[in-house]
């Protein structure tokens, strides 16, 4: 449902009764004793910092054992080999990450390599859409993973709003990672004073909006000064009792943000998720002075964050996660920069992440038919990891979130493990032996896909020649099982095979009749 | 409303239909604006007045020296060039700004600004202020005029060149920043081009330098792919004419134009609301109809436009949020304030901080405006600034003061309380205002005297006016149009 759907849904809601009433038509007092209050967070909080503008992967993270093709693709803009920081003899970052390596070297940076999607998006707006509803490339969601987690952490949201924000945001504009059936469910703001200040004397109210799109705009505007009359109280209160320890970078618009995070955080705020941004990372020209400005600010950034929570001995129940809507194209253009490209590496820090680079390089010689790298893992996976192994959400939870029971990646140590386990989601791709077989006239074919894919499963007689397809479509991951129904075809032996993009398996089948 | 009357012409001209029209395409007006409109017909108002342009403004000066700079050449080893460019860009935007303030019955400044959110540019990234100057200008040229020919020019346009790549273009390592963005964000939409027209069309947009010194684009043809190339199904030696002609007669499977839908997307966002429904979406078609039948001219889809019945629904009038510049340069605008360089100034940081910094929009997509205007931040900084103006604020040497009184003796029913708040809320605000919220309202001007006790003569009436206007711009409904 997109906002408009929920703000019209909640009108009717509102006029129903005073059982569902809501945050948007109800007098602030009413909110400040909930009668009852289910939150169902574990007490660990995720920091998202979206780079805005499309990273350029590797010169990000480089792959230092295809040094030369890497360079021979980017005669300008190549970090010299002699600069590189090494983090193993395969795999090294760019200079300006530099302060990172002492945090990476106490195991609590984990690089995730080549992070996408099926079916790359290079538009920088349909491609963070996609990113922050965790949909598939040709869907398109309104709402935000994190927004629909937050639906669940909080169920007795909007009846009974919780004590302190469901999620944060450091900034003026508000994010569609917030966005859910409720509207948007995240708070605003750009430092906790002023924000006290400005919200100080507004009073809200419960004049129930005409039922016209008019109307819904004006339930709209309601929501959100209900919600920031509700907490600027409690976010300045909590953050005047941080006091920070670790020197954060001055000039450094990321630090200022993560700073006041931090604030929060061992002010005791029990806000799961804030958003910070880093912008400006579209290099298409003069791409080394640019990205090298941005990367030191990350990298400065991060770990002055990462030393306070650590002094604070807040850092076990953080973990800190990059992303951004795309890599960028292996060969450089010729203004000294790169065009939009596609898989990326992500950073996991935080002292519960297992450390080191994870996955293998991204490959310069196997690339796209755009000359961009192709994806290892989803970032499902890494979203998947987040809610399972970070938030303890089960798997039936984390496949609501995410579409599909999306597996996690190895990456975390100290796994808060939900409910079931990741079985749905193999390894590699599986076709398994029909049963019954043999058999007369149908049978089951059962098949599962660790990645989402373009699927086929076909039916081949003896001579090669299909005879049937029973699935031609664009897959999530999981399992799946389709009946086949011989009713139609004569004895004999039959191959069943499973056609992906990425790999093709047969089996034999035998029917008798 | 059946689909056959979205484009019809609306019977009733009234108040009503009189104030959504300017809410829409004026930044504020007042009460003897409406009267004017009243006075003509719908017809002649919106042809005659809305829709004509206006004379060419005379060019920006220095704030401080009152000195000519946009014909300037730019050198770029001149080391006072960052002290002059800020000087230069307070010149550009107080003088854009006076002529959104001052712009008579004419749409054209909004037009201005919603061609600087379409064909975005941002300040920041382009720096030499004569070149923002030279697209601003390019906006106003063409407001009323040629869609498609305008797309040629911003195509060449030295700031569009400097902010999207195209300068540094180059054939045999083309840069795909402007080509992309061209068809996603200009013309044609996500989903209706391919990666490979990117790739051909980046080479057809080849070739094109700026000239520091007479400040103009040129085409260097050393540096133009000379070649064949397939764009959209067609082949040949293009060039960016080439290009934008294509697109403009690129059609989707049931021969729909698809640039015309998409530009007439963007009006109905601007202009009526920021989200299409389906029967939106029908009544977009229709208007495409209109802008691809009279050639991409921006007049004739306009006039149809404002004078339709689906423009003047229920649903859609009072449905716009206001953006940061139109709400702050209304709120002016209706207590007729004087204005000056100290006020100019102070728009432009309080439309910074409720998140439109003008002519540096976030990202090539521009503002997305509506929903995204308001924040649990930026909603309550209205709140501060409406406040302040009835308050008093100092700025500079000037104080922004609305004298409630002598304000709300401009109205007939001054000393009537209740019309009085009738009259008031309808003049300021567009949304239909419920008779709770009229009757909260009343009750916090009344502040505990007697409806029969109210007047303006009364000593406390400035105190309580004040409250009454505070109370009344900080309504959800205020920040709507």
């Amino acid at each position: 449902m997109n906002r408009r759907g929920f703000i019209k849904n909640f009108g009717m809601i509102t006029g129903a009764g005073i059982a569902t009433f809501s945050v948007a038509g109800i007098p602030v007092k009413a909110f400040a004793k909930p009668f009852m209050n289910i939150q169902n967070t574990n007490g660990n909080i995720l920091v998202i910092v979206q780079f805005k503008g499309g990273n350029d992967g590797i010169n990000t993270v480089i792959p230092v054992d295809q040094y030369s093709l890497y360079q021979s693709n980017r005669p300008t803009i190549a970090v010299p080999e002699n600069q590189i920081v090494l983090l193993n003899n395969a795999t090294g970052l760019n200079p300006s990450l530099q302060s990172l390596k002492p945090v990476y070297d106490e195991g609590k940076i984990t690089v995730l390599q080549n992070i996408g999607y099926p079916n790359q998006n290079r538009s920088h707006f349909r491609s963070t859409d996609i990113w922050l509803s965790a949909s598939d490339a040709n869907t398109v969601v309104y709402d935000g993973w994190i927004g629909r987690y937050l639906v669940k952490a909080y169920p007795d949201y909007p009846n009974t709003p919780p004590e302190h924000p469901m999620a944060i945001q450091l900034g003026s504009v508000e994010s569609n990672l917030f966005e859910s059936q409720y509207g948007g469910l995240g708070i605003a703001f750009q430092d906790p004073n002023t924000f006290y200040q400005l919200v100080n004397g507004s009073s809200a109210d419960n004049d129930p909006p005409p039922s016209t799109l008019a109307g819904d705009e004006l339930k709209f505007l309601k929501q959100v000064a209900a919600l920031s009359i509700k907490y600027s109280t409690v976010i300045k209160s909590i953050s005047d009792k941080g006091t920070h320890t670790a020197d954060y970078p001055s000039n450094n618009n990321l630090a200022a943000q993560l700073k006041i995070v931090s604030n929060l955080i061992y002010g005791g705020l029990q806000t799961p998720v804030y958003l910070v941004t880093l912008d400006g990372f579209d290099t298409h020209a003069d791409q080394v002075n640019r990205q090298t400005k941005l990367l030191v600010q990350f990298a400065d950034a991060v770990s002055a964050f990462q030393k306070d929570l650590d002094a604070h001995g807040v850092s076990d129940k953080v973990v800190l996660m990059t992303f951004s809507e795309f890599g960028r194209r292996v060969k450089e253009n010729g203004s000294k920069g790169t065009d939009h490209g596609a898989a990326l590496p992500v950073f996991v820090m935080g002292t519960k992440v297992k450390g080191g680079v994870f996955g293998p390089n991204a490959s310069l010689t196997d690339l796209d038919t755009n000359g961009d790298i192709k994806f290892k893992f989803d970032f499902r996976q890494v979203y998947a990891t987040m809610l399972r192994n970070h938030f303890g959400m089960s798997d039936s939870q984390v496949s609501d979130v995410l579409f599909n029971n999306f597996s996690s990646l190895d990456i975390l140590n100290q796994s808060t493990t939900g409910v079931g386990d990741n079985s749905l989601i193999p390894a590699d791709y599986v076709l398994n032996q029909n049963y019954p077989n043999p058999f007369n006239p149908s049978t089951k074919i059962s098949y599962a896909l660790p990645l989402s894919d373009n699927v086929q499963l076909k039916i081949y007689d003896m001579l090669g020649r299909k005879v049937a397809t029973l699935v031609n479509s664009y897959q999530s991951a999981g399992s799946y099982t389709v009946d086949f129904d011989g009713s139609n075809f004569s004895s004999g032996t039959y191959f069943y095979a499973l056609e992906t993009g990425r790999e093709r398996i047969v089996k034999k089948m035998m029917l008798v009749k | 409303m059946e689909s056959s009357q979205f484009l019809q012409k609306i019977t009733t001209w009234d108040a009503n239909a009189a104030r959504h029209i300017l809410s829409r395409t004026l930044f504020g007006f007042t009460k003897s604006d409406v009267d004017f409109a009243l006075s003509k017909s719908l017809d002649d108002f919106v042809d005659n007045y809305l829709l004509t342009n206006q004379p060419q403004p005379a060019t920006p000066t220095t704030i401080d020296t009152n000195s000519e700079w946009v014909t300037l050449p730019y050198d770029p080893t001149d080391p006072n060039n960052n002290t002059n460019f800020a000087r230069y860009f307070t010149s550009l935007i107080y003088w854009w700004l006076n002529l959104m303030m001052n712009q008579g019955y004419s749409i054209r400044e909004r037009l201005v600004l919603f061609l600087h959110n379409h064909f975005v540019s941002e300040a920041n990234t382009v720096r030499i202020p004569q070149f923002m100057y030279q697209q601003n200008k390019l906006f106003r040229d063409y407001s009323l005029g040629n869609f498609l020919d305008l797309t040629k020019k911003i195509t060449i346009d030295p700031a569009m060149l400097l902010y999207l790549n195209g300068a540094q273009n180059t054939k045999n390592t083309p840069n795909e920043n402007y080509a992309r963005e061209l068809m996603e964000l200009f013309t044609l939409g996500i989903g209706n081009y391919t990666e490979d027209d990117i790739h051909n069309s980046a080479k057809a947009l080849t070739g094109w330098r700026i000239n520091n010194s007479t400040l103009t684009s040129y085409f260097d043809k050393n540096f133009f792919a000379d070649v064949s190339k397939t764009f959209l199904g067609q082949t040949g030696n293009f060039g960016y004419e080439d290009i934008v002609n294509i697109i403009f007669s690129h059609v989707d499977t049931s021969s729909n134009p698809i640039a015309a839908q998409f530009v007439c997307r963007k009006l109905y966002k601007e202009f009526v609301y920021y989200q299409p429904d389906a029967n939106g979406e029908v009544y977009i078609s229709q208007l495409a109809d209109v802008f691809k039948t009279n050639n991409y001219e921006s007049k004739p889809v306009l006039s149809t436009l404002l004078k339709s019945q689906f423009f003047h629904s229920p649903d859609i009038r009072g449905a716009k949020i206001k953006s940061p510049l139109h709400f702050l340069l209304t709120a002016l605008k209706q207590f007729q304030l004087n204005i000056n360089n100290d006020i100019f100034g102070y728009v432009r940081s309080a439309s910074a901080l409720l998140s439109q910094d003008i002519l540096n929009p976030p990202d090539v997509r521009g503002w997305q405006g509506q929903r995204n205007w308001i924040s649990t931040t930026t909603y309550p900084q209205r709140n501060t600034i409406t406040d302040s103006i009835i308050n008093g604020r100092k700025i500079g040497t000037t104080t922004l003061k609305v004298d409630v009184v002598a304000y709300a003796r401009t109205y007939s029913s001054s000393e009537k309380a209740v019309d009085f708040v009738n009259d008031v809320t309808a003049q300021l605000i567009q949304f239909p205002l419920s008779q709770t919220r009229k009757d909260e309202l009343l009750q916090t001007m009344l502040d505990g005297a007697a409806v029969y006790d109210w007047s303006t003569y009364d000593p406390q009436a400035a105190s309580r006016l004040s409250k009454f206007f505070k109370a009344l711009m900080r309504l959800p409904e205020y920040q709507l149009s």
